[in-house]
């Protein structure tokens, strides 16, 4: 298995933390990084990014008020058809 | 960290003649995603309250189009984005893509690796600014980053809701992620969080 370069592995660090790489690269991917203190930083950082948009905007719910009032216009679809 | 994915693995052996589950099962489960991706996509939460209602309405009356055991969120997040796009007013302005071709991918990183190498200065971002700038971020941009970073949808699932190449997926996604950071970069500075970037000599 041939080493990742700095460029290389940087190049699927976008797949790697989105869990998107086959294992194959995912291993060296990983291998790269335990070498790496540069790339391990950067991955930190960019993992620190993602996380908080989740925390940031994947938290809200649909509203209660909305989810009842499609709930009464579906109903309204099926008695008036 | 990582949200599970919620991937609608419904049973690959209902019976395609049968009416399968019913529409509240498929796809009342997905209201929420549906509104946050809508919230995203108007940047505006009574639009975004219309846009869910209008989605489910349609899907309901075509709800006999849908296969059952393919993807139901898929399947109803491609009416919400066809319903935005025909029936919704895009902004008057509608934000455009800023020019970072040029810059390096981690070129951010490097001017904070040594003041604040976790990125920390994210968390005194307050969740206005942080969805304020995700909203600023041009439609296909903000578009993916919410399928994909907010959601945690697969790529192929996007692509697949989106009709656009896994490729185009990735590309849009890297870019957007860059605009915001940037964003994000320029506003934690001026709000104090973070020193100034030294000019590289």
């Amino acid at each position: 298995m041939s080493r990742l370069d700095c460029d290389q592995a940087l190049a699927h660090l976008q797949d790697y933390l989105k869990r998107e790489l086959t294992p194959e690269l995912v291993t060296e991917v990983r291998v790269h990084l335990e070498h790496c203190r540069d790339c391990t930083g950067y991955a930190r950082f960019e993992e620190s990014f993602l996380s908080m948009l989740e925390t940031r905007a994947g938290q809200t719910t649909c509203p209660k008020e909305l989810r009842a009032r499609i709930l009464a216009a579906l109903r309204a679809e099926t008695t008036g058809s | 960290m990582t949200r599970d994915r919620k991937a609608a693995t419904l049973s690959p052996m209902a019976e395609p003649s049968a009416p399968g589950r019913s529409f509240d099962e498929e796809a009342l489960p997905h209201l929420d995603t549906l509104y946050r991706v809508a919230l995203r996509l108007t940047a505006d939460p009574t639009q975004a309250e219309d846009l869910v209602q209008d989605t489910m309405l349609k899907a309901y009356r075509s709800w006999r189009q849908y296969r059952p055991g393919t993807n139901a969120r898929g399947w109803l997040l491609t009416i919400l984005r066809n319903t935005f796009i025909n029936d919704y007013r895009r902004r008057k302005h509608e934000p455009v893509a800023m020019d970072l071709e040029a810059v390096e991918p981690h070129a951010l990183y490097r001017s904070i690796q040594d003041t604040d190498p976790e990125g920390s200065f994210f968390s005194q971002i307050v969740d206005a600014k942080v969805l304020e700038a995700i909203d600023a971020l041009p439609a296909d941009f903000r578009e993916v980053l919410a399928l994909s970073d907010i959601e945690g949808m697969p790529y192929g699932e996007i692509a697949e809701a989106l009709k656009i190449p896994v490729g185009t997926v990735k590309s849009r996604l890297f870019r957007a992620r860059r605009q915001l950071q940037a964003v994000l970069y320029d506003h934690a500075v001026e709000a104090g969080y973070i020193k100034p970037r030294e000019t590289a000599p």
